[in-house]
């Protein structure tokens, strides 16, 4: 499993393009799941059961030919999506929908941050730390996959889509975002690396609250596919401002030889909790549409 | 002088993070330990309510001893599990049978529901600890070369997280009237047995604990969804997330990207459940 660095670097950049292509052609497919959605909504109201399994099959064949024509297969855990979003089980939640609102909010404020984060010269520019700019580069792109599923999501419950930030964390990022004017590379990388991870606690946080929540079985599936995502960006997070605080980001680099020079304490400073904790979850109805 | 030398460098990075270490953990067993507390009491109150067989007095003193004790058991449980066949020939048809007794034993069989997912978890648990104990063991005994001392923070934090997760999912069980499971996961326990006798070095040993680790989340990742019980879900996932985050420290330490990532290692938005036990 030992990769060459410069081979991780391609890897990385790889996999940056291709979840790039993943979002800019998913839009396609997506409406088709829509356009695929309605149509269910027809079958399902005859209560015909051979009806249904006859549509779920073909709608799951329609939407794996769609999606694969995007790598979001490959690259994003398609496959889950698509057996999800196509079985005939995504039935009306109206508490569900509000839950993944706000999830969808919350991801939006999460795409933004990190696309604000890498116009700074020292996360997105040539000043950055490797690491961080390709971590704030996969990370956003991420968020961005999660948002696109979260809003699946609530469309095929009957929901609206919901593509504007968390209203009540808005204020929180501007503020933070000001307080980096004028600030060196050394403190702003460390103040974006704390609103980064104050974010990933809040996502997280909030996804497992929800699963206990959540009614629909495939809205908890999807979530449940998330939630230890955006747990690791935390970890990740927490280990990289350890070090940065620590003075030494010069161990802030994936080689497998690094981990002989690290301190005994980043062995654990990335998982904290034996249990995640819930008490910074955003309430389940803060994103949603009113 | 100017410069730090590296040397106090480290130390200065190794003084910063402890006490970052510390705090986190001060809040971890202020606010943490007690919300998990909490959930497993609602869930343990959940069951007892549903349950359909006679409670007697007995049972009834056991399950509210296990409630009573859980903060302590939940903390205090730092031994390796009884690892049936897990230190024996891995192999064998009869040690694979061995390992697998009913709950009446300390096994995973003989449950159904809640219970059963309960037991599974707390049996992959064990194989963890069992694991990492192992680990340490060689790695004290100086058959894995030169050990970092990152890792080996890595290794006792985890395994010592694992501890508390296996002793949530067992004061379940004891709330519910059935036995604490003692055994590893029967069906992985030949795998990791036999994974593990090939470790010759920290990266080895890395490996085998990325496996172990994705396998747990995974599994949580999928019962999390299967659960009937809320509780039962909210405990799940407040443990997968976790897993998880060993599991990108373990990558970090393997000097990959540190997330879950496909077998080419490009990076995954969406967490698989391909390597999911049942």
């Amino acid at each position: 499993m030992n990769v060459d660095p410069q081979e991780l670097a391609g890897l990385l950049e790889q996999s940056q393009d291709l979840q790039a292509d993943a979002i800019n052609g998913s839009k396609e497919p997506l409406s088709h799941l829509i356009e695929a959605h309605r149509a269910q909504e027809d079958v399902l109201d005859d209560g015909d059961e051979m009806a249904n399994r006859h549509f779920a099959d073909q709608h799951r064949r329609t939407i794996e030919r769609k999606l694969a024509t995007t790598g979001l297969l490959g690259v994003a855990g398609g496959g889950l999506l698509v057996t999800l979003l196509a079985s005939p089980a995504f039935a009306s939640e109206p508490a569900d929908v509000q839950i993944l609102q706000t999830a969808a909010s919350i991801e939006t404020l999460a795409v933004s941050t990190y696309a604000t984060a890498l116009t700074l010269p020292y996360i997105g520019g040539s000043e950055a730390n490797p690491v961080v700019k390709k971590f704030a580069q996969v990370t956003k792109s991420q968020h961005a996959q999660h948002k696109a599923a979260f809003n699946s999501a609530i469309i095929f419950l009957h929901g609206k889509k919901q593509n504007n930030p968390d209203p009540a964390f808005v204020p929180v990022v501007k503020k933070a975002v000001a307080g980096l004017a004028g600030a060196s590379a050394a403190q702003g990388t460390l103040g974006v690396v704390g609103l980064a991870l104050e974010l990933e606690n809040i996502a997280a946080e909030t996804y497992v609250n929800d699963m206990g929540q959540l009614k629909n079985t495939n809205a908890k599936k999807i979530t449940a596919s998330i939630m230890g995502v955006e747990a690791q960006h935390a970890s990740v997070l927490l280990a990289v401002q350890a070090l940065l605080q620590g003075g030494a980001p010069q161990l802030i680099t994936l080689s497998a030889t690094n981990v002989a020079s690290l301190p005994a304490a980043a062995g654990s400073v990335g998982f904290p909790n034996a249990f995640y904790p819930t008490k910074d979850a955003a309430p389940m109805t803060q994103g949603a549409i009113k | 002088m100017r410069f730090r030398t590296r040397k106090n460098q480290i130390e200065t990075t190794e003084a910063e993070i402890s006490r970052m270490t510390g705090d986190l953990e001060d809040l971890h067993h202020d606010v943490g330990m007690p919300a998990m507390h909490e959930t497993l009491a609602v869930w343990a109150e959940d069951l007892r309510g549903a349950t359909s067989r006679a409670t007697d007095r007995r049972t009834f003193l056991l399950g509210a001893g296990a409630l009573a004790v859980g903060g302590a058991a939940l903390v205090a449980v730092n031994r390796t599990p009884g690892v049936a066949g897990a230190a024996t020939n891995s192999s064998s048809s009869s040690s694979a049978s061995s390992a697998n007794p009913p709950n009446t034993r300390g096994g995973i069989t003989g449950l159904s529901g809640d219970l059963a997912v309960a037991a599974l978890a707390a049996s992959l648990e064990n194989l963890a600890v069992y694991a990492y104990g192992a680990g340490i063991g060689a790695a004290t005994a100086g058959k894995l070369g030169t050990v970092p001392p990152a890792v080996v923070t890595f290794a006792e934090t985890a395994k010592s997280q694992h501890t508390e997760h296996a002793a949530a999912w067992n004061s379940i069980l004891t709330a519910a009237g059935k036995h604490a499971v003692t055994v590893t996961d029967p069906k992985l326990t030949p795998t990791v047995n036999q994974k593990f006798a090939q470790v010759t070095n920290v990266t080895d040993l890395a490996d085998l604990a990325l496996l172990l680790e994705n396998v747990a989340a995974q599994t949580y990742q999928v019962q999390a969804s299967a659960l009937k019980g809320t509780k039962a879900i909210e405990t799940a996932a407040t443990i997968q997330p976790v897993e998880m985050q060993h599991a990108a420290i373990l990558y970090f330490v393997l000097g990959e990207y540190p997330g879950t990532q496909t077998a080419k290692g490009t990076p995954l938005a969406f967490n698989p459940t391909s390597l999911a036990t049942s």
